[in-house]
């Protein structure tokens, strides 16, 4: 068990006592650690609190009472002013509502499940319509989720028409699907690849053409975590004066450093992984970027890129 | 004595009592408090605050008859407790999986969990992970309850004070956004809750009728606008022309060519957004028409084009 703070403790306590008062007959022990994430030394380390908590004037049939009787069910007396949980904080509300929310518009939820059932009733304790949280986990056609969903869980390989966004290339590639996560509005699936022989991710809405294969993965997921969009430590720093109008850089990109240099221009430093990602960034800014510091390889890079755009504008 | 058993004894004394008891009472009558004056009042103070941070609603009132006046604190019941929803054992299991499959940043989901009635069954597969803002909460609350909130917003380099009736909170393309009647303009707005700056100030519950938000499709960034609408033709070539279909909708896909190369209609009302959109496709999409449009974009071209040059 993870050591927890007093007051995550008296929270689980406060939910603890009610839920076994509610139970006829008393609650057995061992469902009583399952759900409340205790061992049963635990459990009855946090029961002997309860031995001395009463009310004033401390009278026996004042004071909280508690057994286990001869079949290991748990007992709870006299804990009438504990009787009902604590409400939930609005965050805890909000992230319930989320939640549903956020499961039910993905393709294949049960609108009538129990799910959203669950939420209907508790949003309708706390008075909230549902209604007025919307949550779109990301972008991607319902098909492509679908059948990369159906992959991931039958362990079988997909085939992909993929488009590198960083490289402006596409590929077709055959991978072991591992999971299926969403973050900042996008879907993406992460596997093993076996075109690069590694681990890689993929945006789901840059996936063209998705074809499962009867085939069986070579390489089982990993248990380590989804992984993490730190830009690579060894990638390439650039640094950029932005001009006011361009202040949304911070916002959308992973700045790594930025100054304000007065009158809203500001000076930022970003990771560039790869070339073409990094000529879009300044063909979006334009004259509201100057670039400070770059690498010799990237230092015209947003002329060149330019300079190809307005070639097909001569040619068409 | 453990902390926690002396915020228990607080609790279930606060939740008791009838009438408001002063700190001195509680000293009485809660066991564990230091000797000391200096340490007990230290002592209740955290206590106080420990307990307000989970939620337990402490009320501070003047206590009745008493010469000379003072406070005292209580615990209303009806404040503290979670009305029974009346969960069966299959939904508290699907909440389970679902508050384990989808996660809000920095809210702790099990003590939700706890006070529903515990975990039941496995969790699942981390799927989902939504960002929280500061100002996230509060907007919540307000649109529950029907509360007008007053904010500053920060709109390209403009930072300005807003009134609205909030709506309805969104989650799309990564970003969360608040939507209701602005009151300066008597209309509909969107407002992105990550440019919300400082606190959002919340007005009385039950002060507006919530209704059902005008616009359910997500309008792209060139859809906000006060210029003319333009309807701007542009040419994909057919590498990338599946990822634009997807992404601006089949319905403006006007011409397809027999390259595979696919011709879009835009309707578009603000330029440099719509401007950004086509060069993430690099040279692989030319903006055809208008000529005012195309002429623009040759122009940008050339300023990032000649300078190296």
């Amino acid at each position: 068990m993870t050591r927890l703070s007093a007051t995550s403790r008296l929270r689980r306590l406060l939910a603890l006592i009610p839920w076994v008062i509610a139970q006829r007959d008393g609650a057995p022990v061992e469902e009583v650690c399952r759900r409340f994430g205790l061992s049963r030394d635990a459990l009855e380390r946090e029961l002997n609190l309860l031995w001395m908590v009463g009310v004033y004037p401390y009278t026996p049939h004042e004071l909280i009472d508690w057994e286990i009787d001869a079949d290991d069910r748990l007992h709870i007396y006299l804990a009438d002013w504990f009787k009902r949980p604590l409400r939930l904080t609005p965050d805890q509300a909000l992230a319930l509502v989320v939640t549903g929310r956020s499961l039910a518009s993905v393709p294949g939820a049960d609108p009538d499940g129990a799910l959203a059932r669950g939420i209907a009733k508790v949003a309708s304790v706390l008075q909230i319509d549902p209604a007025t949280v919307e949550v779109d986990l990301g972008e991607a056609e319902d098909t492509t989720l679908e059948l990369l969903r159906t992959a991931v869980s039958e362990r079988r390989k997909v085939e992909l028409r993929y488009y590198s966004y960083g490289r402006d290339v596409h590929t077709r590639r055959v991978v072991d699907p591992w999971r299926l996560f969403a973050r900042s509005g996008q879907w993406y699936l992460e596997g093993y690849c076996e075109q690069s022989g590694a681990r890689r991710t993929f945006r789901v809405d840059r996936i063209d053409a998705a074809g499962l294969l009867d085939e069986p993965i070579g390489q089982p997921p990993p248990e380590d975590p989804v992984p993490s969009f730190a830009p690579d430590p060894t990638a390439p720093r650039v640094v950029l004066e932005l001009r006011p109008g361009a202040r949304w850089v911070i916002d959308e990109y992973p700045v790594e450093e930025y100054v304000e240099l007065g009158g809203g221009a500001v000076r930022v430093r970003l990771a560039v992984t790869a070339r073409a990602w990094f000529e879009r960034l300044l063909l979006r800014l334009g004259p509201d970027a100057r670039v400070v510091e770059v690498p010799d390889d990237l230092a015209d890079a947003g002329a060149k890129a330019a300079q190809r755009i307005l070639a097909r504008y001569a040619e068409s | 004595m453990d902390k926690v058993e002396r915020l228990l004894k607080l609790t279930a004394t606060l939740l008791h009592t009838a009438r408001p008891l002063t700190a001195e009472e509680l000293r009485e009558r809660v066991q564990g408090y230091p000797e000391r004056d200096d340490a007990f009042h230290r002592a209740f103070e955290r206590d106080k605050q420990a307990l307000r941070d989970m939620g337990i609603p402490i009320s501070v009132e003047p206590i009745p008859f008493r010469d000379p006046p003072a406070e005292g604190y209580r615990i209303h019941p009806g404040d503290y407790r979670l009305p029974d929803p009346g969960l069966e054992p299959d939904e508290l299991a699907a909440l389970n999986l679902a508050l384990s499959a989808v996660r809000v940043e920095g809210v702790e989901g099990v003590e939700a969990l706890w006070k529903l009635g515990g975990q039941v069954g496995g969790g699942a597969e981390h799927v989902a992970e939504l960002p929280s803002e500061p100002a996230l909460i509060p907007l919540f609350g307000a649109v529950v309850e029907c509360r007008p909130v007053t904010f500053a917003y920060r709109s390209g380099e403009r930072v300005r004070t807003r009134t609205i009736d909030p709506y309805r909170l969104d989650f799309q393309l990564g970003h969360w956004y608040v939507l209701g009647r602005d009151h300066a303009r008597d209309e509909q707005r969107r407002f992105r809750v990550d440019r919300i700056v400082g606190p959002v100030d919340v007005g009385d519950p039950d002060s507006f009728e919530r209704l059902p938000p005008s616009d359910d499709e997500l309008a792209r960034p060139w859809d906000y606008g006060d210029e003319d609408l333009v309807e701007v033709r542009l040419l994909v070539d057919a590498e990338q022309a599946g990822w634009a279909r997807r992404y601006l909708g089949p319905d403006v896909a006007t011409e397809e060519r027999a390259d595979g190369s696919v011709v879009f209609t835009v309707p578009v009302r603000n330029w440099p957004p719509f401007r950004s959109f086509v060069l993430t496709f690099l040279d692989h999409a030319v903006v055809l028409g208008p000529p005012a449009c195309r002429a623009a974009m040759v122009e940008w071209l050339h300023q990032l084009a000649d300078v190296a040059s």
